[in-house]
């Protein structure tokens, strides 16, 4: 109030008049005290009501006359003893009170502005302390509790909390809580009739329950009185639009007061921005899970490539040239080589119908028994039904099947004893006959319950070839989505009959890759050559 | 890839438009098996419009085959183009399945 003494210094010099601006701040019956004033401005006895008008009252230096500032403000000027006796003290107050009037107007005005000012200055401050969390943070549970904690203090709620909505169980749960227990929150079901927090989030807008109006006891553990409830929303780009993920809840206000229309467009920006970080924590988490789901596809195709035998293990019974390229998922193809005493050797291929991880379980599952069956089993379609008993739960419960093909090749007995489930390409190249399909008896593994039929064919040892591949390299695509087709394959195997099977395998991929072109893979490729 | 629904008498006809893969297998068995749960007993899928089946589509075939029988009713297949019909001969689901060649003659074998 600098400028209000300058003023009334002035008016000192001008009429060698006392003069002072009497203010009352607190309680009505308080003493006014001396806001601003000339140097022995006198205290007044009695500071009278403005429709007294000026009036004169005593004072410790003799009577002053005092009139009440008009306006919101308990003030008064009070003018007197002056030096001069021959003055007039209504006429200086009849030019000095419009004064100090507008002057405590305009100091009114300019304090509410700075009130005004601080308060925003506030809540930028609480969105840019948001924006700071947020940026900080992919802990949903860590960024909904220090935002929390800021709105409260803005806006001076004791309790409050955040409601995410459970998809699984289409239930509200608290995620963060102030001034109440997190555990003692419990999840409230989006239909809840009586809650609060469950209307706000079906109906997508925000409310404010005066007092103990609708009143649930669900929700007493984070309401006290009056309470603010705005929806979370996300609004996702078109056409999925706006889509509610919570709602935060302020209850129990310090000062008493109601929530405003401002509090509630501030909280409504900050469950926004809180919408956002739900949003991308949900994000993170898929992305997080994506990576994994990657790695442990990468796992499995190691697993699977690791699982396929070495060639070497039946020579020098068979000389077998194989090889798998799978595809950029992890695929069903397999093949298994057994010795199996007397220079007679197992020989097996398949396919798990489908991709992923599961089929890789079934197709190491598949390799393992097989092994411990093709021991005990001499007969290729006991072997095969033993392995389908084995199989059997494991392919119902996940609706999968095995297309696969097993040989015995006798080298001594000259014979070629095979049992077929479902296998579409298996060949015996030989000098008499030929290119001979050895076709499928039997569906797939898994699609039929009845026992394999054996069948068995005449072998030539060091001059038949054994020519097994899966339906990926028959159905291999080039980029304008032609097949290559099971006949160019079989046509490389007889120009090349009197190769080795290493020579003949490396020819067989020539065609392939000269056909695909780099072309994305959809299924595995799978040859085996075996002669003996 | 779609699958189109529509009932020809007493027999619920489904087109397999497209193909028939990992990807859109679950929704063709939902859509049958939906069927079924309504009381339906007679099935043809027609694959006129069909390209390509892989080894999870012939599974979802023959699972529907099974589930369509265990509530008495019977699944028939028709129209499969000659690659189709050489993978069902190649792989003996031929044996598993009445296939006819054309959509009128799957319906007169109900």
């Amino acid at each position: 109030m600098t400028e209000l003494a300058s003023v009334l210094a002035a008016f000192y010099n001008a009429t060698q008049c006392e003069a002072g601006v009497w203010m009352r701040l607190g309680a009505l019956d308080a003493a006014p005290t001396l806001e601003a004033g000339t140097a022995n401005a006198p205290t007044p006895s009695r500071y009278p009501v403005p429709a007294e008008g000026a009036q004169i009252v005593a004072s410790s230096d003799g009577d002053v006359l005092i009139a009440a500032v008009p306006g919101p403000r308990h003030a008064w000027v009070a003018l007197g003893p002056c030096l001069r006796t021959d003055v007039q003290l209504q006429d200086f107050m009849n030019f000095l009170l419009p004064v100090v009037t507008q002057y405590l107007q305009s100091a009114l005005e300019v304090e509410h502005a700075a009130n005004e000012l601080a308060e925003r200055y506030e809540e930028i401050n609480l969105l840019y302390t948001i924006s700071e969390i947020l940026g900080r943070t992919v802990s949903l549970d860590e960024a909904a509790k220090t935002i929390l904690k800021e709105v409260s203090e803005t806006v001076g709620a004791r309790r409050a909390s955040v409601l995410v909505h459970d998809r699984a169980t289409n239930t509200l749960q608290a995620v963060a809580a102030l001034g109440v227990d997190l555990a003692s929150v419990q999840p409230i079901s989006v239909d809840d009739p009586c809650s609060v927090s469950a209307r706000v989030f079906r109906t997508q807008h925000p409310m404010l329950a005066e007092g103990n109006e609708h009143y649930c006891p669900e929700e007493s553990s984070y309401r006290r009185g009056a309470m603010l409830s705005i929806p979370i929303m996300w609004t996702a780009p078109p056409p999925h639009g706006a889509e509610p993920l919570g709602v935060v809840n302020l209850s129990d206000r310090r000062s008493g007061h109601m929530f405003s229309a401002g509090d509630q467009k501030l909280i409504a920006a900050i469950a926004t921005q809180i919408g956002t970080a739900i949003q991308n924590t949900r994000l993170v988490r898929a992305s997080v899970d994506q990576q994994r789901l990657a790695h442990e596809m990468q796992l499995a195709h190691d697993l699977q490539m690791k699982l396929l035998p070495n060639n070497t293990i039946v020579a020098p019974d068979a000389i077998v040239a194989a090889r798998v390229v799978p595809a950029e998922s992890v695929g069903g193809d397999f093949y298994n080589l057994f010795r199996l005493g007397g220079a007679k050797t197992g020989v097996m291929i398949g396919d798990v119908s489908g991709h992923g991880y599961q089929a890789a379980l079934i197709m190491a599952l598949t390799m393992s028994a097989a092994a411990i069956h093709s021991q005990t089993n001499l007969d290729p379609g006991d072997m095969l039904h033993s392995l389908f008993t084995t199989l059997r739960d494991e392919l119902t419960t996940t609706e999968m099947f095995i297309s696969a093909f097993y040989a015995v090749i006798d080298p001594v007995a000259q014979e070629l004893r095979y049992s077929n489930t479902g296998h579409p390409h298996a060949f015996l190249l030989s000098e008499e006959h030929g290119l001979e399909r050895l076709a499928a008896s039997d569906p797939p593994l898994g699609m039929d319950e009845s026992r394999p039929l054996t069948t068995h064919r005449p072998w030539r040892p060091g001059k038949d070839l054994l020519v097994l591949f899966t339906d990926g390299v028959s159905d291999a695509r080039n980029r304008d989505g032609e097949r290559l087709g099971e006949e160019r394959i079989l046509n490389v195997l007889r120009e090349h009959r009197h190769s080795t099977p290493d020579e003949i395998l490396g020819r067989a991929f020539e065609v392939l890759e000269s056909h695909t072109e780099g072309a994305p893979r959809r299924d595995d490729l799978t040859i085996v050559l075996v002669r003996t | 890839m779609s699958f189109s629904i529509k009932k020809d008498g007493e027999v619920v006809v489904v087109d397999v438009e497209g193909q028939l893969i990992v990807g859109n297998r679950q929704e063709l068995k939902q859509k049958v098996l939906d069927e079924l749960e309504r009381g339906e007993r007679k099935f043809l899928i027609d694959f006129s419009q069909t390209g390509y089946i892989d080894s999870s589509g012939l599974g979802v075939l023959v699972s529907l085959s099974k589930k369509i029988r265990e509530q008495g009713g019977e699944l028939r297949l028709a129209n499969l183009n000659d690659d189709l019909k050489t993978l069902f001969e190649l792989t003996k689901l031929d044996t598993l399945f009445q296939i006819a060649d054309t959509r009128e003659r799957a319906l007169q074998s109900f």
